[in-house]
């Protein structure tokens, strides 16, 4: 029997459910080996009874961590799509500011009391990542995720292998695309502590690498500070650097 | 020579391009900087580059390769890629031919590789001067400013016209597409001659130590400060090696497609500067420290290559130097920071660091090599659970023949989607088939544990050096095996005790960490009841409900308990990285020369053959070299028993 896959989503752009949808040909042969159950991005019907559960996007709210830990309870195995997922997400920034300043910031037109403690899709959002509340198996780093490297996990966990998430940097594949490195043109990167599998995709589109797919296990992050610091960025600058996706390893609550 | 107007150079490389059926790679503009690739027309070559990004390395041993291609719906489906296509790559210049040359030296040496060989037979190359020196270059310190072979054509621009050396006969040939050639008149000949010897002056950046002398710097300069210093800057991004034309190193990965039938394995680039480099399945990374990888490299250049084949595996590109994001990976800066932080008098102690084979041209006939990858099928023909992670597999070669294996060599097993894991035969030759043990640790042996007799498994090897079965006849041997250790191991007990006659005095220690991991229960026990051997056995503990009837304490507690004369008795030691720390110390106390104490080692292995880089300990290649080694010749290298 196939076993049966449903796709959720938290706080998230969902740009990652929509990369699968945009598997093309290869979601037919990925039909033909997994059932989607639920699925908002790709079909309708919704199910309650599945196998595998891929879960995208941060978890922000008592609410959110209370339907995350149900599919956890329902799950044989449990992925983390996406950097929102793996990491917390851009939107992990937020967590430096008290909630009531967030909400000041980004909710200014709003009634105070619609937006109060009281109604539950407001409170407390503080941006986890699913592995601070619950157990996850396979992560499926990025931002968004590379589709031929979810085929790959997908084919890995089907045939009881380990998933294929590369843990050397983002500079391999740099290097091995015969990328011009950007900081021999005067640029800067975060490619040398961001894990690679993504196949240097900013890089190869003259981008700086803003390690979406969080760092490799062992960063020499000092030696990578020493070096921005050394092209010249400010203090600031090489903070905005350090925390844009990854702001997990320096958050001083809840972090790793 | 010949020479040819530059109108008409420009037709023959669109000739090519067009009526050759060669593929034509050149070097191209690639933004500000340089790169080989394909050539739509001649008007795209930049003969006037400095140095491109990577080296033409990637035409023989491409980023990317299929090493060969499987297909699960047929109980062992394994075939050889494709025949690469015909190439001709236009540019190379002479430091790059120079590493060319090397990797001849590497692939087709002993072990002859038969994908490098392919691509080697079927790439032609045109070699061309360097017109503008890259600022971090250094071939003129090297000595490879200038080559006299190693190229099919080679071009010397001389403004509105172009110098043309003929370096072979297939080069030659390639003039058939040629236009307007005439013979070089003596000025030309000697305008060259010029321009290459004010060639091979430049590019020389106050090297202080020559080539000659870095393997001696090297070696006494093992433990500088030099290298905390440098190597707190790195990255350990790889970037320099990956960069590298005289880096070979590579790793290997199954990928099954989608259908989840069909799959190939593929060879792809690795660097010593990465961490995963040298990790195992235990979770062990044996040059964990940012250090220890940094001086890798630089040795690996200077010291242990050289040692190997004669060459200094350098050339002096500088794109190591240049794309060195902290700017520590330029050899000119490592080797004159040595020298300036204990000067001394270096000795040359290589007399030429450019030896490379010259009689490897057979490489321009026959394809009689091996395909190095390629397993042969073979049959699990009895499964039997001897613990609860390890399982023994008895397997019989599908061609019929014996593994003819000696005790202490290992295969390399090959489960088709899920990789190939180095496992050590553990029977004793006899017989047409073996057996190996196999722990349940990660993809390769969980699936193996899956099987069940008849399936099928690729199997390669025998490989390494097994123990010396014959030498050791006469003498009294002391066997300490610890842990898993004992896999190893028992293909020598065995091959002892059905020659037993032929040996002195056999004593055997075996410890475990509890006695349900104990393998070979019924063996052990037999090993008790002989009058003609000692035997002890010892767990570190016992837990409540089990039941154990040898001795408790950690593997040195039994060494006094037993009676063997040190002098005499040689020690074969097989266990996890700590155990060989205790016991070499305890041996050594008791008198047993360092030469009589024989031990197996593990480390993480891809191709099994001395190429892929991955089991170096220093410059020893444990699948070469070992897995068995005498103490005497491990002592002195530092990466041994850290
Ligand atoms: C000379 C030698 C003899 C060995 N003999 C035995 C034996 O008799 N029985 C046994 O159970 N095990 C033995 N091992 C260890 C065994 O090779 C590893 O446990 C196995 O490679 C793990 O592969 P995996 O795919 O299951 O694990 P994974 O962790 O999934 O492997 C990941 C990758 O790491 C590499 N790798 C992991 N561990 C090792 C390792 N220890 N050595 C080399 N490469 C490694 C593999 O090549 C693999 O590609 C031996 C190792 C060596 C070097
Ligand atoms: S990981 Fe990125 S792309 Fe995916 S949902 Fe989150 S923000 Fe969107
Ligand atoms: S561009 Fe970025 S990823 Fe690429 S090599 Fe340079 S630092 Fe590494
Ligand atoms: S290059 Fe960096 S930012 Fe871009 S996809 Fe890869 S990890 Fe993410
Ligand atoms: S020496 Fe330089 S190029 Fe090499 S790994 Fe370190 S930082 Fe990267
Ligand atoms: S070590 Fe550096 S300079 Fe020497 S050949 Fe390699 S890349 Fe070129
Ligand atoms: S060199 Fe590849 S395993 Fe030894």
């Amino acid at each position: 029997m196939k076993p049966k896959v449903a796709i959720f989503d938290f706080a998230s752009c969902e740009g990652c459910e929509l990369q699968i949808v945009n598997l093309e040909e290869a979601i037919i042969d990925v039909a033909k080996l997994v059932d989607i159950v639920e699925f908002r991005e790709a079909m309708k019907e919704s199910s309650d009874d599945y196998d595998i559960a891929i879960v995208e996007g941060s978890i922000a709210r008592p609410i959110d961590e209370e339907r995350l830990k149900k599919i956890r309870a329902k799950a044989k195995i449990l992925i983390a799509l996406g950097a929102c997922a793996h990491l917390g997400g851009v939107q992990r920034l937020g967590n430096r500011f008290s909630p009531d300043e967030n909400k000041k910031e980004v909710y200014h037109m709003a009634r105070p009391e619609d937006i109060s403690d009281g109604n539950p899709y407001f409170k407390e959002p503080r941006h986890r990542a699913l592995d601070e509340v619950v157990k996850v198996d396979y992560t499926i780093p990025g931002c968004p995720i590379n589709r031929v490297e979810f085929a790959k996990v997908l084919v890995a966990l089907l045939t009881g292998k380990k998933p294929p998430i590369p843990d050397y940097p983002v500079c391999v594949e740099c290097k091995k695309k015969e990328n011009t490195c950007l900081y021999t043109v005067g640029g800067v990167c975060m490619g040398p502590v961001a894990r690679g599998g993504c196949d240097a995709i900013c890089p190869t589109y003259g981008g700086e690498c803003e390690a979406c797919r969080g760092y490799v296990s062992h960063p020499h992050e000092k030696a990578q500070m020493d070096v921005l610091a050394k092209y010249g960025l400010t203090a600031e600058e090489i903070m905005n650097r350090k925390t844009m996706f990854t702001s997990r390893y320096t958050e001083k609550k809840g972090g790793e | 020579m010949k020479i040819i107007k530059r109108e008409d150079f420009k037709a023959f490389v669109n000739a090519l391009i067009k009526d050759s059926g060669l593929d034509v790679e050149g070097v191209k503009a690639k933004g500000e900087k340089f790169a080989f690739g394909p050539l739509e027309s001649a008007d795209d070559l930049r003969l006037d580059y400095d140095v491109t990004l990577l080296p033409p390395k990637k035409y023989f041993l491409p980023q990317y390769e299929q090493l060969l291609k499987f297909d699960l719906s047929h109980p062992f489906s394994v075939d050889r890629p494709e025949y690469p296509r015909r190439k001709v790559v236009i540019g190379v210049h002479p430091y790059d031919i120079a590493a060319i040359r090397q990797m001849d030296s590497y692939f087709l040496d002993t072990d002859i590789s038969a994908n490098y060989l392919r691509r080697r037979k079927n790439t032609l190359i045109i070699g061309c001067d360097v017109m503008k020196v890259q600022e971090k270059a250094f071939f003129g310190s090297m000595g490879t400013g200038v080559m006299h072979s190693g190229y099919d054509l080679y071009l010397t621009d001389l403004g509105d016209r172009v110098a043309m050396e003929i370096g072979t006969e297939a080069g030659s040939d390639l003039l058939r597409y040629a236009k307007n050639i005439r013979e070089a008149s003596p000025v030309e000949v000697q305008k060259v001659k010029a321009m290459r010897e004010a060639m091979a002056q430049k590019a020389s950046r106050g090297l202080i130590v020559k080539p000659t002398g870095w393997h001696d710097l090297l070696e006494k300069n093992y433990e500088s400060e030099v290298w905390k210093k440098q190597s707190d800057k790195c990255l350990g991004c790889g970037t320099c090696t990956l960069v590298c034309p005289t880096c070979f190193c590579y790793d290997i990965q199954d990928d099954l497609n989608l259908d989840l039938k069909t799959g190939e394995r593929l060879r792809t680039w690795d660097g010593c500067l990465l961490r995963k480099f040298t990790e195992i399945g235990s979770g062990e990374v044996f040059r964990d420290d940012i250090l220890d990888r940094y001086r890798h490299r630089f040795h690996r250049k200077g010291r242990y290559l050289p040692d190997r084949l004669g060459f200094v595996a350098c050339v002096g590109c500088g794109r190591c130097a240049s794309q060195c994001v902290p700017d520590i990976a330029d050899p000119v800066n490592l080797i004159n920071m040595l020298f300036e932080a204990s000067p001394h008098l270096v000795q040359d102690s290589l007399s030429d660091p450019h030896t490379v084979r010259t009689d490897l041209q057979v490489i321009q006939t026959g394809d009689d090599a091996k395909m190095l990858h390629m397993p042969q099928a073979a049959t699990i023909k009895r499964v039997e659970k001897l613990s609860a992670k390890e399982t023994m597999f008895e397997i019989t070669l599908d061609s019929g023949k014996t593994l003819g294996h000696t005790p202490g060599q290992f295969v390399e097993v090959s489960i088709m989607g899920m990789g190939e894991a180095p496992i050590s035969v553990s029977s004793a030759p006899n017989g047409k088939s073996f057996e190996i043990v196999v722990r349940k640790v990660g993809d390769v042996t969980s699936k193996i544990h899956t099987m069940k007799a008849g399936d099928k498994v690729g199997i390669r090897g025998p490989f390494g050096r097994g123990f010396n079965v014959e030498g050791l006849k006469g003498r009294n041997i002391l066997f300490i095996g610890g842990g898993i250790g004992i896999i190893p191991m028992r293909s020598f007990i065995n091959y002892v005790l059905d020659h037993r006659k032929e040996y002195g005095e056999v004593t055997i220690l075996y410890g475990c960490k509890e006695p349900c991991e104990m393998l070979f229960s019924k063996e052990v026990a037999s090993w008790s009841k002989r009058d003609d051997i000692q035997h002890k056995r010892t767990v570190d503990k016992c837990p409540d409900g089990e039941c154990w009837d040898g001795d408790l304490g950690v593997i040195t507690t039994l060494i006094p308990k037993v009676k063997f004369d040190p002098k005499t008795t040689v020690a074969v030691v097989v266990g996890p990285p700590i155990m060989y720390k205790f016991v070499n110390r305890e041996l050594l106390k008791l008198g047993v020369p360092e030469e009589n104490i024989v031990v197996s080692l593990e480390r993480r292995m891809k191709c099994g053959v001395g190429k892929c880089g991955h089991c170096q300990i220093n410059g020893v290649y444990v699948c070469k070299e070992g897995p068995v080694f005498n103490y005497r010749d491990l002592k002195n290298l530092p990466e041994a028993f850290k």
